[in-house]
């Protein structure tokens, strides 16, 4: 077929699939890259969202402190005492992260995949994040932050070089009861402790407070609205590639954020994590108060 | 569509003592609920009973009216069952001063 026939073609076949795109109601809220990797709507379930363990060796006692006391994702319906039943942003439920009342308490959700080619990934998200209404007040500070990773790791094929990569973001939006309301990234070379004795299984605890900085021009107020059980829903964007290991673009509603100073934890690649590709989301509280991260839907893509 | 169906883990190598409860748990999507503790060392001096809570608003609780004895043994298994929950769930005891009890408490729900 001549270029200019393949051309035509092939934009004949991208209007045809945004068409598509656009008119599910589903989906044309999304703006994934060519292939859908998943399609999380938690009104089908959990959708393969679990709880975060680390890792251990004979007991749960050797458990590095920090995840000890991680709690694990619901279904929701964000049911509240005042109004009943909130509802998601297009049905009845939202999976939902809930911290121990205890401040720093942290919850993660995570999903576990793996790559079948390294290129662009795009995580695209419908959000928002509550404290507990155990009080009559606006409590706009008592969640500290929410925020999601990757956790990459290249192929086999990647020999001394490969490398693990976590790239990390949060919206930071409180800090010892103070608003903060930025987003920032995490960077850095973790620690890697040795678990029990077999010198089979190691680990390291990456959602502490430490090592995060801010993005260029990161603030953002989000519409937290007026009282605790007044949600309104985000829209959050996160571009990565997986080749170049860099990230490419990050957006969260009608903001842009510039990655120019944008730093993954890295580390040496670990003997069976190849090809990872886990996306995980959390909440943390700062406030003895539980703090609540809704999550509507998901969407990850890839261009391959 | 197959019908939804979870096991989540309400309380990981937790040492209880005194006043002791899971999280709140929302499972309003679910119409039954089945609780299991497992102590997963010897448990320490008289072990309670175990009540299942439901809950309002998450904030406020009551019992439902279903209990179970905890575990006297290591790796001993309790369980308990409920239906007609409405959305919250958890599960309390007050263990007596002296007594303490490491425990996994699973929730499956359907």
């Amino acid at each position: 077929m001549p270029t200019h026939d393949m051309n035509l073609a092939a934009d004949a076949s991208a209007d045809f699939r945004r068409a598509l795109l656009q008119a599910d109601p589903r989906l044309s809220r999304f703006d994934p890259l060519p292939r859908i990797i998943t399609f999380d709507d938690f009104d089908r379930g959990h959708c393969g969202w679990t709880s975060l363990v680390g890792n251990y060796e004979g007991s749960l006692d050797t458990l590095l402190p920090g995840y000890r006391g991680l709690t694990g994702p619901m279904l929701s319906t964000l049911s509240h005492w005042d109004t009943g039943s909130h509802g998601s942003h297009d049905g009845s439920y939202a999976l939902k992260l809930a911290t121990r009342p205890q401040r720093d308490a942290l919850s993660v959700g995570i999903k576990r995949l793996t790559f079948r080619k390294p290129g662009p990934i795009r995580l695209e998200m419908y959000f928002t994040f509550k404290p507990e209404a155990t009080e009559l007040m606006l409590s706009d500070r008592d969640v500290k932050s929410v925020g999601f990773l990757f956790d990459l790791q290249m192929s086999d094929r990647a020999g001394r070089a490969g490398q693990r990569v976590m790239p990390h973001l949060r919206y930071l939006n409180s800090r010892e009861g103070q608003l903060q309301q930025k987003w920032q990234f995490k960077h850095g070379a973790p620690t890697i402790q040795d678990i029990g004795n077999a010198a089979e299984t190691v680990s390291h605890f990456h959602l502490g407070d430490n090592d995060w900085r801010d993005l260029p021009e990161g603030g953002q107020r989000l519409c937290y609205n007026e009282i605790a059980t007044k949600v309104n829903w985000h829209y959050l964007r996160f571009d990565f590639d997986i080749a170049s290991m860099s990230a490419l673009s990050f957006q969260c509603n009608d903001r842009e954020f510039d990655l120019g100073t944008f730093e993954s934890l890295r580390m040496p690649a670990m003997k069976n994590l190849w090809c990872m590709l886990n996306v995980a989301l959390f909440a943390q509280t700062d406030a003895n108060k539980r703090a609540f991260l809704y999550v509507d839907s998901v969407c990850l893509s890839g261009d391959f | 569509m197959l019908r939804e169906s979870s096991t989540t883990v309400v309380a990981r190598n937790e040492t209880w003592r005194g006043d002791s409860a899971t999280e709140p748990l929302e499972a309003g999507w679910a119409s039954e609920a089945v609780f299991f503790i497992r102590a997963l060392r010897a448990p320490v001096g008289p072990m309670p009973k175990l009540f299942v809570e439901i809950s309002p608003d998450g904030m406020h609780w009551v019992r439902e009216g279903a209990c179970v004895a905890m575990p006297t043994q290591e790796n001993g298994v309790a369980v308990v069952r409920v239906a007609h929950f409405g959305n919250w769930l958890r599960l309390r005891g007050e263990l007596p001063e002296g007594s303490e009890c490491v425990v996994l408490v699973t929730v499956h729900l359907k």
